[in-house]
Parts: structure tokens; sequence; C-alpha cells
């Protein structure tokens, strides 16, 4: 017998959390996910919370303390969200909470920051409709997004739309928005596929777009394999006859993972690009690249986290006290910012940012150059369904009846 | 009519990339019986290789063998450090690769971080009437072709495909006629590795590189081989054809759920027919 070669292959992982300050001041917790397929955002989103939290402590911090970051991985798995939220709030003794990328997650986080009456901030785009009275949502909803696209879309392209988007509710809820809007600027949806995200071949779906005929497409595509949809989109030729347009291309930086082929050309709509020309953003762009270097584009979901801290901080300062009432009617005070995606004010009814609305074309070197600014744009939907000044008492999840 | 030829043609291509995808694991698990969970992550791994080569500036026609030969070499080296020790233990096999596939896809967002740029597909398509198609998906009809006829070959016309049969069906008589089973089990897991880093690499345009691209491929590319049973590489090539165009053209007249689910019930059905697979009954070698 011959002796084999033995190796041990040892693979160590370690993730130190460096956490915690010199001087205790008042505790917020940040749950994101740092590891595993969601990192793409939560990482960025963690990066976001401590680069704002740097900043207020340099500025004297909250209540003329440092605020102290207990931050937790939640290893893109849900059952650690309920796991950590409990902690952070049981045991760190948190006083707002920062956590939370798919709306399962904050549908998981919910009832529990509803029963402990602690502040919450989401933020993410999302489909909207989340109404609660201690969840304060920062980044951008379906219908906010989708009213000023398909606006757009139907005045630059025309008025026939296809649906491409994923078979959950995101995209279902999308495609909701895409029809009401098609109705509203007199276009109309000749055709609709929603595709399971484990789909990486997309020819049927390209040929039932050409036997549709559509002024442009309305493509979601969320995840790696989706990304490749518009790979072969362009492939095809069909970009150079159909226009198409997206809420969530970017956001996870797919301007990158596409081709300059097939990224030239697309429009995105989003609360935040990377190239939004204001000194906010200039000045944010450069303290993240100092801190986070230049590899990455910027997301949007690292704007909405930033904002969400400045939001509260504002609002803790304002109220003078970090005690959850206080903290809450400053928050619905009609608090605004000056955010690196320009002035947002907090709706104190829906507890949604009113903020602008990008569109940008996509270039050829992996980033966007952005053709409209529709300024103040509100949440549309949930500030229709949500009053949480009236009715304090609500905590529903709204869907559109379709 | 136009449509119904589109359809026909491009469901023959999504047909191929499964097939493509799936062959690697035809030669590990069907013809080793070797349950590979990190397969996903060998195509990955091929992706990456192909992907960092042109960056470097390596034509993308020569980042495949490149591709092909870092996969393979990293397969020799799972299978003499884990798998060699779990033949015959279903389930640890299992385990062991389902833990490498961990490995590999959390490695992968730390070497290459979560977003890498594509390289894009050439931007040629040619028209059916109203319709137009992408040219590289076409393509990949005739590489699955070439794939399948050169595995063929390769193991039943070479002195190497004799061997790497007999070690794995008789290991004990081919070892007293003098074949080096050890050796030509290392070899044949790597060539299968390296026909996962190859499919990787050549659909590099359709699907981009990302840590999580195996995931997609893994579940159908099994399935797929189940379906096959006993006769691998006829019986894979017959499953894709069978299962993978008629759920694209499902998913073409209807909608792509539709078209996912007549894969899996396809897929019941068949093996509540045909419990060993389809080709059970066929008196071919491979």
């Amino acid at each position: 017998m011959r002796t084999i070669l033995s190796g041990v292959c040892a693979l160590a992982l370690t993730a130190s959390l460096s956490m915690g300050t010199a001087v205790a001041g008042t505790k917020i917790g940040a749950i994101f996910d740092l590891t595993g397929g969601l990192n793409i955002y939560g990482i960025q989103q963690n990066n976001a919370l401590q680069l704002a939290v740097e900043e207020i402590n340099a500025n004297g911090g909250v209540l003329g303390e440092p605020i102290e970051v207990i931050s937790y991985d939640a290893q893109s798995e849900l059952s650690k969200y309920t796991q950590f939220a409990n902690t952070a709030i049981l045991r760190d003794k948190i006083t707002a909470l920062f956590a939370g990328l798919t709306s399962s997650s904050r549908e998981a986080i919910r009832p529990i920051v509803r029963k402990a009456n602690i502040p919450y901030f989401y933020s993410s785009l999302y489909e909207g409709g989340a109404c609660d009275k201690v969840t304060f949502v920062t980044g951008s909803s379906a219908s906010q997004q989708m009213s000023k696209l398909i606006e757009w879309g139907v005045s630059t392209y025309g008025p026939k739309i296809y649906i491409m988007a994923p078979d959950y509710n995101f995209g279902t809820i999308s495609a909701h928005w895409v029809h009401e809007y098609a109705t509203r600027n007199g276009g109309e949806v000749v055709g609709e596929d929603f595709l399971p995200l484990t789909v990486s071949d997309y020819a049927p779906t390209l040929q039932k777009i050409q036997a549709a005929k559509p002024d442009f497409v309305v493509a979601l595509p969320v995840g790696a394999n989706q990304t490749g949809f518009l790979e072969q989109f362009a492939a095809a030729g069909l970009k150079d006859r159909i226009g198409i347009v997206s809420t969530n291309y970017g956001s996870g930086n797919q301007q990158v993972v596409v081709s300059p082929q097939a990224g030239k050309g697309i429009i995105a709509s989003a609360g935040y690009f990377m190239e939004v020309a204001n000194d906010q953003n200039a000045e944010f762009v450069k303290k993240w690249q100092a801190k986070y270097g230049t590899d990455t584009p910027i997301v949007s979901g690292a704007v909405d986290v930033w904002n969400a801290v400045h939001l509260w901080a504002l609002a803790v300062n304002k109220a003078n006290s970090s005690e959850t009432e206080a903290v809450i009617n400053a928050l619905e005070s009609g608090l605004t910012f000056d955010a690196p995606n320009g002035k947002v004010s907090l709706d104190s009814k829906s507890h949604h940012l009113n903020q602008n609305i990008y569109i940008a074309e996509g270039n050829e070197d992996h980033g966007f150059d952005i053709l409209v600014t529709f300024t103040d744009v509100p949440a549309v939907f949930e500030a229709d369904k949500c009053n949480l000044v009236k009715d304090p008492g609500l905590a529903e999840h709204f869907t559109p009846e379709s | 009519m136009d449509y119904f030829a589109t359809v026909l043609i491009s469901s023959l291509s999504s047909a191929s990339i499964l097939l493509i995808a799936t062959l690697g694991l035809a030669v590990v698990f069907g013809l080793m019986g070797v349950i590979n969970l990190a397969h996903g992550e060998f195509i990955m791994m091929g992706a990456y290789s192909a992907l960092t080569a042109t960056q470097l500036g390596i034509p993308f026609i020569l980042a495949i063998p490149v591709a092909v030969l870092v996969t393979m070499i990293f397969g020799a080296l799972v299978e003499i450090i884990i798998i060699r020790r779990l033949y015959g233990r279903l389930f640890d096999t299992m385990l062991a690769t389902w833990g490498l596939s961990l490995a590999l896809y959390q490695g992968a967002v730390l070497i290459f971080g979560s977003v890498s740029p594509g390289i894009g597909m050439p931007q040629i398509n040619f028209n059916v009437g109203d319709y137009t198609l992408a040219a590289y998906p076409i393509f990949m009809i005739l590489v699955a072709v070439v794939m399948l006829a050169g595995i063929y070959v390769l193991l039943t016309r070479t002195v190497y495909g004799m061997k790497a049969r007999a070690a794995i069906q008789v290991p004990d008589m081919a070892r007293a006629i003098g074949i080096d089973s050890a050796r030509t089990n290392t070899l044949t897991f790597a060539i299968g590795c390296g026909l996962a880093g190859f499919a990787g690499a050549i659909l590099l345009p359709i699907v981009p590189a990302t840590p999580s691209m195996g995931f997609a491929f893994v579940i159908k590319a099994f399935l797929t081989v189940v379906i096959a049973g006993p006769v691998t590489l006829a019986g894979s090539a017959l499953a894709a054809i069978g299962v993978g165009t008629g759920a694209s053209i499902v998913a073409s007249f209807m909608t792509s759920v539709a078209g996912d689910l007549f894969f899996f019930i396809l897929t019941v059905v068949l093996l509540r027919l045909y419990p060993l697979g389809v080709s059970a009954k066929w008196r071919m070698k491979l």
C-alpha cells in the first residue's frame, strides 16, 4: 500500500467586530448581514452606520455623550435577526435599533421592537406598506419609485409596457404599481413574466417580450442569476429597439456585474446614486472612500442607513432625551435632514421619507449618468394608507388590492 | 410559426446549457457514484478562474483551458485530501462535500467580494422572421455536442477510459491486473471537476460570475443525472434534452414558474416510472 499524503485543511474564519467606545453613552443596536448571501448589501449598511456614528460623535454625540454601537452579524439568516434583536434589547439595553435588509427580516423584527417599545429604523428600498408606531422607513417604497419611473418611461418610450419581475412579494407588488401608474399615465401593460430566483436562462422571456412588442420593459432582477437577464436582453439585440427601466438595478451594484455593452442605456430609478451632484454627497463620498476605499460604488441602502442614524440623532437632541416616547414625538415633528441624496423630510403620519427620486442611465464605465431629479417625492401609497398620528395603535403591512 | 421556431431553437439551447452544467456531475456522480454537493462551486470556480484570466489580459478563448486546469488541479487535491477517504460512505461524502461547498462559497466572497465585473456576451444576433436571437446561447448546442462526444471517446476508446471504468466497477480486480486504481480515481474525479470548470468558463458570458451562481445549477444538474440512471452519458443527454427542452417550451408558452414546475413534476413522474433512471435497461456502455 502506498502511504497517502495526508493533509489537513483548516479554514478558520474569524470575524471580529470591534465595538464599544471608552465612554458609555446612548446605546444603539445594529443588525446587518455581514456574511452570507446578502452581505453585498449588509456590509455597506453597517459601514454607513459606523461612519454616521463617527461623524455624530466627532460633533459631540447625542445628549452631550458619544453614541455607543452594539453590532451583530445576522449571517443572512432570519432566525439570527430575532435572536439578536432580543439580545440587543434585553441584555444590551439599546435605545434604538437599526437593522434588516429583506422585508422578511423587517417583519421578523417588527413584533419584537413593538413589544419592547424601541424605535426601529428599516433602511432599504422595498415593496412598501409597513405601518407601525415604532418603525421608521428611510428607504424608498415601490410606489414612490414607480410613480416617477412609469410616468417618465411612458413619455420617453411610449405606452406599451412589459414587466419582468421576481416571483415573490417585491416583484408582484411592484408589478401592481406598474399597472396602476401605467393606467394613470395613459400606458398599457402588454405582458408580464414572474420568474423564480433560480432561473438563469432567459430565452423564453426574451421571446415573449418580442412577441408582445412593448415600447419598454420594466425589469426588476433580484439576485445574481437574474442579473444575467440584462446581459441576455442586450445580446439578443433588443436594447436597440426596446427601452429597459428598473427600480432596483444598481441597488446591489448590478452595474458593476453587467458588461459595459449590456449596462449602457439601462434606466434605473432610485433614491440615491453615487453620482448625485451636491455638496453633502461630495463630502459623504469623500469620507466613505477615505475609510472604506474606492473599490465598490456606494449603494442606496448605505445612504438610507446614514440618513436613519442622523435623523435619530437629530430627534434625540431635539427631544433632549433618548426615551422612546420623546424620541418618537421628535421624529414625528417634521424633521428634515440635508442628506447625500438631497434634502429628506420624515413624514410624521406614515413614518416614511419624502425624498428625491433620481432617474439615471447606465454608462459605459459601470456607472450612471443622472438624467432627471424629481424632488421631494412622497411615499404615495404609505401616505395614503397609514396615519400613525391619528391612529397610533396601527401595526399593519398594507398591500395594494389588485 | 416564427415564434414556434425560435422557441424550439432557444429551448434546445437551454437544454444544452443544462447538459453542459451537468456533464461534470455525470462523471463524478453517475460514473464514480460520489455525490459531490460542491459541484456548483466547481462551476463557480471555473467561472472566476476564467474571469480572472481575462482580467489579466488573456483572451477569453484561452481563459477557458486555464479555468479547466485550475479546477482539475483543485479537484485532484480535493479527491486526495477528502473524497478518497470516503469511498462507499455515501452520507459522509455528502456532508464533506456540502461543507466544502459552503467553504468555497464564503471563500469566493472573501477573495472576490460579492460583485465582480462581467465579461459580457458577444453582441452577435440573428433573425428568425420577426424574432431576434442571441448567437452565443445557440452556439452552446454545438458546445454540448462536442463535449458529449469528447467525453464518450475519452471513456470508451482510450486506455485511460477503460482503466477508469474498471477501477470503479471492480476495484479489486482492477488492482489485481496492475491498474493503480487510486491514481485513476483521482484523475477521473479531477476530470469531472475540470468539466464543471469548463461549464463555468464557457457559460460565463451568459451567467455572470458570482459566489452563489452554483446554487442555480446544482439542483437541476443532480436531477438530470438521477433521471439518467446507469448509462450515464447518453442518459444525461437524453434527460437534459427531454426535461430541459420541455421545461423551456412550457416556460415560453406559459410562465417561467410553470416551466420550473414542469421540470420538477416530470422528474417525479419519470422516477416513478423508472426508479433506477430512464437508462436502466439500456445496453450501452455510457
